[in-house]
């Protein structure tokens, strides 16, 4: 196993109170495989992310319990400095928005040919050429001319392009993609994200895909986690999970995409708001939103009961969801 | 997603001493309002107005409470300073020059035989009345200068910029030091009218800038659409949505006024004796300092403690008046 | 970027204008410029009227104004109390005060943006507390009397500096120049460490750290070259402010620089000084100001491409 994350906690520590982010998360991702996390903001993704980067912003971010275990290796038990080679070289990530992720000060090429000069101990001009090589590889035109170009010159679709290179530079096992395409226009959104694909399949990486786009997820993810208030409420192979959500709120998000096939008909949304992470609901934290809630759901909190081989489902009525009336 | 919570800073914007009153545009305060509602939503608006919100946050602010405590005491003491110094500030035995803390002079006296204590009291007169009158001209002059600039724009506005400029290219205390050197009238007006003269670019700039961000609110358009007059639309919409980052400006210019005034003073130009000021005191103790320095410290010391009360009160006001930092 | 340059450079040219005309005004309005060329005594009519004519001072106040540029410009800023030329005052006066200027500006940088750096990193500390009180309290205390009570401590109880400067060399401008440079200084800190803190949450810094960078590189190359910027900006369009405030700090300390001799031409009223060296501090400012403009679009890219 390539990244295994077990029952990690992270909390937030503000002047208001303590917010739990991300309360018991388990997952995990092999080489080669792409982990979607699907999930509304707030509900932990991305800060079960940093967490796995290392870059929680500590405080007020504090990791409370877990493990991230890293090629068997528990991340959080490094030193510091054993921890940043990881960072970039063993696990990159991705960002979703590259003309604030990028330095706005420093060239493309300063900031791509860093990575081999920081890492790999090259000097100034070999990190340059190696820059013009991955702005090759991620398609970027005249890559000879623009690598000396800053990053508000380029386009979006451009720059998140150089940001994809940037993760790709020392080829790490595994990538982390916070929404790498929210910011993007739908038409560079399908380029950008068919460009992550394939690279990915060349080097036979891990992926992990955050996103809360259910579009992006179905064509290049092979399984799926959806997380609700800081747990993951369903863990599932993404054909399965498409054609039989075993999680109501998984349902409900499936429901709330626009389809052809259902013009004419009123969208589906999911009834009340993502609740306050200072204060989640006792029972299933997804009661209060819930149309299946029954007495037992504001009271026991469900475990992540198997529904077959290699997926989960954290509903006690799993199998009503299953073979509800609509699948 | 960003989880970590906002914390307010801790800059300050305020006119310097050394040159141009410009210190504050580095720092520029530029509070943009929450829109409020189409109807122009006043100071003594809704129950979850900007100004309420404000008012809940100050009211538990301890650095607000103290600084507040501090220049409500000032105010006092320049209307009544006989209800806590006995005697008159201009009254001075030589015989008396520069000795110590004795009964009725807890300060000592200074190189005249003046009561420390005593010009020390009556000092905060001047201090407090050039400081709120530059202050009021300041604002006054500054915000209907550069509010009508904003609003308008085109060829006035640009004038008004370039004028600024020009302004702004002029060394205050130099400036102090030409206008005021031959006023021969001992009141503080001289004083008032020279700062206002070179003060109000500093607003207006702020002002400017902050009637520019009201205009482009969408219930001004819909003000407009709906064939409100020009005046109608300053006043009644835009006026209350600017005049918050006016008023931080201005409460921590009045500390650096007062700073100005002492700074005149001590070079001879802005109030003379028989006027009481700090300034005119501290000037008068330099000569003695080095067997009577508690002359100096003392008017020194009250000096100083004005001009920092006012600065942390609109430290205080802007943390509290700007919704970003919330 | 040269047309950046060129814009820059038109614009200074009515606010250089403005400023030299508003200050020939103040003078000659305020003050009677003869009055200064008889000495003590004041002048007979008859003495008053021929020096009146001699300096052209019975013309219309633009014509004298223009007059008097057309003569700056060939390098004759006219004569001082003492009979000697003006620009013979500035030869030695400037130099000191620039000297001045540079220790105050060197503090500035040294001082200031260090401890606003370490403050913006340490935000929140007991560290960070104190030295925002600190800055607080410079920037309340008046410059002169922070050189007072300097001038006090060190030169008079504990004898580690003369009170007075007497030639105006680097060593004995430490002390002065550190009192010039107080209020300031306290706001380089208080800008220095806002930036910082602001730029430490930006998502570039995160980036630079999720690609595993050393923390004083992340430090170094991302953070504060980005947050150094705006501090750039302050600590160039105070060259202009200090060496005009220097007055205070120069009559603390007896130093014989620009404000001394502004000092003098005002009290003697002396017309031809005041604007001689007025101009040259406005000339002064909108330089430093231009270079400013000019090393901001060195700094940031995305000005310099605009």
């Amino acid at each position: 196993m390539l990244l295994d994350v077990r029952d990690l906690h992270v909390e937030f520590r503000t002047r208001d109170g303590v917010a739990h982010a991300v309360n018991g998360v388990n997952f995990a991702v092999d080489a080669g495989e792409t982990l979607a996390v699907l999930g509304e903001s707030g509900s932990g993704k991305s800060v079960t992310a940093q967490a796995v980067m290392g870059i929680l912003d500590v405080p007020p971010g504090r990791i409370t319990a877990g493990r991230i275990l890293f090629r068997g290796q528990d991340l959080l038990k490094l030193r510091e400095q054993e921890r940043r080679r990881v960072r970039g070289a063993g696990i990159a990530m991705i960002f979703q928005d590259a003309l604030s992720a990028l330095n706005p000060v420093l060239s493309v090429g300063d900031q791509l040919g860093e990575m081999f000069v920081v890492h790999r101990g090259m000097s100034r001009k070999d990190a340059r050429a190696r820059a013009v090589d991955l702005m090759d590889r991620v398609r970027i035109p005249a890559a000879a001319q623009r690598v000396r170009d800053y990053p508000h010159q380029f386009s979006g679709g451009m720059r998140q392009r150089i940001m994809i290179a940037m993760a790709l530079s020392l080829e790490p096992a595994l990538i982390i993609a916070d929404e790498p395409t929210t910011a993007l226009d739908v038409t560079v959104q399908a380029q950008v994200m068919e460009l992550l694909a394939e690279l990915q399949r060349e080097y036979r990486m891990g992926l992990i895909l955050i996103t809360h786009d259910l579009g992006v997820v179905a064509d290049v993810a092979d399984r799926i986690a959806v997380m609700y208030a800081g747990k993951i409420v369903e863990s599932a192979p993404v054909r399965d999970l498409y054609k039989a959500p075993a999680h109501p709120y998984t349902r409900g998000l499936l429901d709330s995409v626009p389809r052809l096939d259902r013009k004419g008909q009123e969208l589906y949304a999911i009834k009340g708001l993502p609740p306050n992470l200072m204060r989640v609901p006792p029972g299933c934290s997804f009661h209060p939103r819930c149309p299946m809630a029954q007495d037992v759901c504001r009271t026991d909190e469900p475990p992540l009961y198997p529904v077959s081989d290699g997926r989960g489902s954290a509903c006690h009525f799993w199998r009503e969801c299953l073979h509800g009336p609509d699948h | 997603m960003r989880d970590q919570p906002q914390q307010p800073e801790g800059a300050i914007a305020g006119t310097g001493m050394g040159g141009a009153m410009d210190l504050g545009a580095s720092e520029a305060v530029t509070l943009e309002r929450t829109p409020g509602g189409p109807a122009g939503t006043g100071p003594a608006g809704r129950p979850r107005s900007l100004w309420s919100d404000a008012w809940r946050d100050l009211r538990r602010n301890p650095v607000f409470l103290l600084s507040a405590l501090v220049i409500l005491f000032l105010v006092f003491i320049s209307l009544w300073p006989s209800a806590i110094a006995s005697g008159s500030p201009l009254t001075c035995d030589l015989a008396k020059a520069q000795d110590g803390a004795a009964p009725g002079a807890p300060f000592g006296y200074d190189g005249q035989g003046c009561n420390v204590y005593t010009r020390t009291v009556y000092g905060a007169r001047a201090s407090v009345t050039v400081g709120l009158c530059a202050t009021l001209g300041v604002a006054l002059l500054g915000s209907v200068l550069g509010g009508l600039a904003g609003y308008f724009g085109g060829v006035w506005d640009s004038v008004l910029s370039r004028v600024t400029d020009i302004f702004f290219a002029i060394p205050v205390v130099l400036g102090g030091l030409v206008l005021l050197s031959v006023v021969t009238s001992n009141t503080v007006w001289p004083v008032v009218g020279f700062m206002v003269l070179l003060g109000w670019p500093q607003i207006s700039r702020i002002a400017r800038g902050a009637v520019i961000t009201a205009k482009q609110n969408d219930y001004v358009q819909a003000a407009r659409a709906l064939g409100a007059s020009d005046s109608r639309i300053l006043l009644r919409h835009i006026a209350p949505n600017a005049v918050a980052p006016v008023i931080v400006v201005a409460t921590i210019a009045l500390g650096t006024y007062i700073a100005l005034e002492a700074t005149l003073s001590y070079l001879g130009v802005g109030l003379k004796p028989p006027s009481v000021s700090w300034g005119i005191d501290i000037s008068a103790a330099s000569p003695y300092i080095r067997n009577a320095p508690h002359a100096l410290l003392w008017p020194a010391g009250a000096l100083a403690l004005t001009v920092l009360a006012f600065i942390m009160l609109g430290d205080a006001v802007r943390d509290a008046l700007d919704p970003k930092l919330r | 970027m040269g047309r950046y340059v060129l814009r820059r450079l038109l614009q200074m040219i009515p606010v250089f204008i403005g400023a030299t005309l508003l200050i020939f005004l103040m003078v000659n309005v305020m003050g009677d410029p003869v009055a200064g060329l008889c000495g003590e005594r004041a002048c007979d009519p008859a003495t008053a009227a021929a020096l009146r004519r001699e300096f052209g001072l019975d013309k219309p106040l633009w014509q004298q104004y223009l007059t008097y540029m057309a003569k700056v410009f060939t390098g004759d800023f006219g004569t001082a109390f003492n009979g000697q030329p003006v620009t013979e005052l500035m030869a030695t006066a400037f130099p000191v005060t620039v000297r001045l200027t540079v220790v105050a500006i060197v503090f500035e940088i040294v001082i200031g943006v260090t401890l606003g750096v370490v403050t913006g990193l340490k935000r929140g500390r007991p560290a960070d507390t104190a030295v925002l009180l600190a800055t607080l309290v410079v920037i309340s205390v008046p410059t002169f009397v922070t050189g007072l009570m300097l001038q006090l401590l060190l030169g008079i109880k504990w004898h580690w500096i003369r009170p007075s400067v007497r030639y105006g060399t680097l060593d004995e401008l430490i002390v002065p120049g550190l009192v010039l440079a107080s209020v300031s200084l306290a706001y380089v800190t208080r800008l220095t460490r806002t930036s910082i803190a602001e730029n430490k949450r930006s998502d570039y810094v995160r980036t630079a750290i999720a690609k595993g960078l050393p923390r004083h590189r992340v430090i170094t190359r991302h953070l504060l070259r980005n947050s150094l910027i705006p501090v750039v900006t302050f600590i160039g369009t105070d060259i202009g402010a200090l060496m005009g405030g220097a007055i205070v700090t120069e009559r603390i300390f007896n130093i014989h620089g620009v404000g001394y001799q502004l000092y003098q031409g005002i009290l003697r009223q002396n017309t031809q000084t005041v604007v001689g060296f007025v101009t040259v501090l406005v000339l002064v400012f909108l330089v430093a100001n231009l270079l400013v403009d000019l090393l901001y679009a060195v700094l940031d890219p995305r000005i310099r491409y605009a």
